[in-house]
């Protein structure tokens, strides 16, 4: 059994706007409609989470100006997903709901009370994806001149997630006492100031709210470096990787394995999502013609202007790829911003043009091609080599996507017995971590 | 006509949970159900608003520990306001919805997106009310060694408006072009940077968000002094004023707008809704029977505790009341928290005994008691007196769903009755209800 989660990849932004299966994108996309049919959907589909992108910025990379961002609506407009998260949760019992927080966006005392808050409504199912944000436009929108270097970004992570975490401990288990007679609501000496001084963060505490269902939300990260990977490795329960094979996926489970031991963890405690794109249809010959079609458009010139744009982007912010020559070979620098995703995209791109590279296959995790019962049967066997933990689906958020994935591809791998087909347990913790990769299983 | 708001005066947080009405509060209070009620029967009472106050942090000035703060759940636990909003708009469709944001925990960049955000969410009925936060403890959590001084706090605040501001207006309003042939989503020659630099806060901008339906979300302000008021009288749509007589309320009503003016802007673009605790029942003398019960609540050596426990908050952290003799003089120093507030309690102080003023009332706006009939009356009659563009802001301290519906479905008909509060939400928005009349 493996779990599955849904990347929500443009967070609560606009999304697919024209086209087909757009339908009233164009207009709707900020209303909570889609967020709550995704949100029940993903939980008739036995999804164990939505995990909610976020930026803080209008890109303005490709180009040096913010056109090709607004003409597309590339990253921009997004609405703040937080708010989206409690009208999720009435809708839904069981499913999981991730929103990404920013260490250079949010101070820790606000994201710390905000996660616990959700955890109270949510009954158990709050989590954050901790980031550090990529380009210098966010950074910009948040007091800086330039964002931090790289390493310094993570350093500032780590020290982030300890200031949350003390907070989140700042309530002893026992220290509500609830004694109506006395009256007495809470023991305060089981309350305690948390006093933490560090290189970026200074925070008294103790938190003013009671700890939620999970006692400590879920944290996710979203960063394959190797800071990302040390600080999923300290404080993470689940992770969002980008793997090509599933020897990658192996290696890469065998890679947290040890630092997860090193940090004094389990290596089921935490639970890798690798990220997928699957073309999947009724029948194989469908799929491979949705497949042809998606690789006839990669011609159209606004597809290869909006590849240049992710991958400006990606750079974080330092390379403009309208600059380069089309037909010329493709750069090979790799920025600042999502180092791992450039990595990916650019890799055997040496001996190409950048119009081979950009025309070419989307390269953002694993491929998978096929009718619903042959993509089931390769993600189980790709699962099989890589010995946990789970896929993250990526898809366009139309009605269709997502009803292909739910109620198409979800009851082929229920069938099979490779994902849930109930939630045992109350909280969105207890379900991600119920059941253990084949490796710990033996 | 007035406006009718209500203060939610502990924000999302302990409500009285022990004793007669607190029914299962104790254990449900993170739960929405109580404020989706509150929320629903808001609107059906004809509410223009509810104001979300908010702090963060546990307070432990009186008598230098938490053991008071947690034994009765003072201030706290409390949950981060803002999330009940959307489930609190779904619930309703007209009430305007006012979440407290401290310009000292919230980047200005987060809060103008969060606040389009819930705008977008609430169809246009999202706002915020500004504060710089009251005490050294919520400055600690974030980053202080201590709290600024109040004149410098309002300064930061009112950069942190303009900030916030620039960026409700970074995108133009015929920006976006939704041209599905092109395809072309909006005009970038139509959405601006701010390159906002300050001496608190910098930032490029523009929003990443596209404007709601307000545009502008609604600006509440809470702080009386005079750079509270100077920070209403720059960027507030609605101001919650204390005032304890009908001639404090004009008084207030006539310096907003001087200031107004002097700003700029209209008298009518700004609306003072003035803090009352009404007590009020079926009769004159069932009302009366609640105070003269108060009166012998307010004996109580908890009750007093509880009181002092106020003023040291109030006081900003300087004032810890448990150190002073009870049957003592009242000191009679002001602190740096609630200027205000702690001003309007210790008033005529000077005679008293600290349990005097402990036992005596409560002193937080201004006293209606009588039937429903008698205070509509009464609040009639104030408002005549204190002139145009002013309303109430309704608090009841030991909320519980029954002292809710004593106001929405008891006294509220009555003022509807009389034409005093609305019958009806006449526009799509907030801002345009609450400026109506």
């Amino acid at each position: 059994m493996f779990h599955l989660g849904w990347f929500l990849g443009d967070s609560t932004g606009i999304h697919k706007w024209w086209g087909e299966w757009a339908s009233s994108n164009g207009t709707d996309w900020m209303k909570p409609d889609i967020y709550l049919d995704l949100a029940t959907s993903l939980e008739r589909g036995g999804f164990d989470l939505m995990f909610i992108e976020d930026t803080a910025m209008v890109e303005d990379t490709l180009g040096g100006t913010m056109e090709i961002t607004l003409k597309y609506g590339e990253m921009a407009p997004k609405n703040d997903p937080m708010p989206y998260i409690p009208l999720m949760a009435q809708a839904t019992k069981h499913l999981g709901l991730v929103g990404t927080v920013s260490t250079i966006q949010y101070p820790p005392y606000l994201a710390a009370r905000q996660a616990v808050t959700l955890d109270h409504l949510t009954n158990g199912r709050s989590g954050i994806n901790v980031v550090t944000s990529v380009s210098h436009r966010v950074a910009q929108n948040f007091g800086y001149d330039r964002h931090l270097a790289h390493a310094e970004r993570y350093a500032m992570a780590d020290e982030w997630m300890r200031v949350v975490s003390a907070l989140w401990e700042s309530w002893d288990p026992d220290a509500i006492v609830l004694d109506y007679e006395e009256p007495r609501y809470a023991d305060y000496m089981k309350v305690h100031p948390i006093n933490f001084e560090g290189k970026y963060f200074k925070c008294r505490g103790p938190l003013n709210t009671i700890p939620g269902p999970q006692r400590r939300p879920v944290v996710a990260q979203a960063g394959n470096s190797e800071p990302g990977r040390e600080l999923a490795a300290a404080h993470a329960d689940v992770i969002l990787a980008l793997c090509k094979n599933p020897d990658e996926m192996k290696a890469l489970r065998q890679d947290f394995d040890r630092r997860l031991v090193a940090h004094g963890r389990k290596p089921s405690d935490l639970k890798i999502l690798f990220m997928t794109i699957p073309v999947v249809a009724e029948t194989d010959a469908d799929a491979r013609e949705v497949s042809r079609r998606l690789a006839a458009k990669r011609h159209d010139k606004d597809e290869i202007e909006m590849r240049l744009w992710g991958m400006s982007y990606a750079s974080g912010g330092t390379i403009d790829y309208l600059k380069y020559d089309l037909d010329g070979p493709v750069p090979q620098e790799i920025g600042t911003g999502e180092t791992t995703t450039a990595r990916a995209w650019l890799e055997n791109s040496a001996q190409m043009t950048l119009r081979e590279l950009v025309t070419g296959p989307f390269n953002y995790g694993m491929d998978f091609v096929g009718s619903f019962d042959t993509v089931a049967e390769q993600m189980g066997e790709a699962m099989e080599v890589a010995g946990g933990d789970g896929f993250l689906v990526y898809e366009p958020v139309t009605r269709h996507h997502i009803i292909n994935i739910t109620d198409g591809l979800c009851p082929a791998l229920r069938r099979r017995g490779l994902i849930r087909s109930s939630y045992d347990y109350p909280t969105f913790r207890e379900n991600l971590l119920a059941f253990l990769s084949r490796t710990e299983s033996g | 006509m007035f406006h009718l708001g209500w203060f939610l005066g502990n924000g999302t947080g302990m409500y009285p949970w022990y004793g007669t009405w607190a029914n299962t509060y104790g254990k449900d209070w993170t739960k929405p159900g109580f404020f989706i009620d509150l929320a629903t029967s808001l609107e059906r009472g004809g509410f223009d608003l509810m104001f979300i106050e908010d702090t963060a942090m546990l307070e432990d000035t009186y008598g230098g520990s938490l053991d008071m703060t947690l034994r009765y759940g003072m201030m706290a636990p409390k949950n981060d306001p803002m999330p009940y909003i959307p489930l609190m708009a779904q619930a309703t469709k007209h009430l305007g919805l006012v979440g407290t944001v401290s310009t000292i925990q919230y980047p200005p960049y987060l809060a103008a997106r969060q606040a389009v955000t819930l705008d977008h969410l609430t169809n246009g009925r999202s706002g915020i009310n500004v504060v710089t936060s009251v005490s050294h403890r919520v400055a600690q959590n974030y980053g202080y060694d201590q709290h600024l001084a109040p004149a410098e706090r309002y300064a930061m605040a009112q950069e942190w408006m303009d900030v916030v501001s620039a960026l409700w207006e970074s995108w133009d309003p015929d920006a976006i072009v939704l041209d599905y042939d092109e395809p072309r989503y909006a005009d970038y020659t139509k959405v601006h940077p701010i390159n906002f630099e300050g001496k608190y806060f910098k930032c490029r901008g523009p929003l990443n968000t596209i404007p709601g339906p307000q545009r502008r979300p609604v600006v509440a302000q809470a702080g009386n002094s005079t750079g509270g008021r100077e920070l209403a009288a720059a960027h507030a749509d609605t101001m919650l004023a204390l005032a304890k007589t009908p001639d404090e309320m004009r008084a207030l009503r006539e310096d907003m707008d001087q200031r107004l003016i002097a700003h700029g802007r209209k008298p009518a673009d700004l609306k003072i809704l003035f803090m009352t605790v009404p007590v009020t029942a079926e009769t004159d003398e069932d009302a009366r029977e609640l105070v003269r019960r108060d009166e012998v609540a307010r004996q109580a050596s908890e009750a007093i505790a509880q009181r002092l426990w106020y003023l040291s908050y109030t006081s900003g952290g300087m004032i810890d009341y448990s150190a002073y003799d009870l049957d003592g003089p009242v000191p009679q120093e002001i602190g740096v928290g609630e200027t205000t507030t702690s001003r309007a309690w210790l008033e005529n102080s000077e005679k008293m005994t600290l349990r005097e003023l402990a036992t005596g009332p409560f002193n937080y706006g201004i006293d209606f008691v009588g039937s429903f009939g008698t205070v509509a009356e009464q609040m009639g009659e104030a408002i005549e007196v204190a002139g145009p563009n002013c309303g109430y802001l309704i608090y009841q301290p030991r909320m519980s769903r029954k002292d809710v519906i004593n106001i929405t479905d008891g006294l509220c008909p009555v003022l509807r009755d009389r034409g005093l509060i609305r019958s009806s939400y006449e526009y799509k928005t907030f801002r345009e209800n609450l400026l109506a009349f």
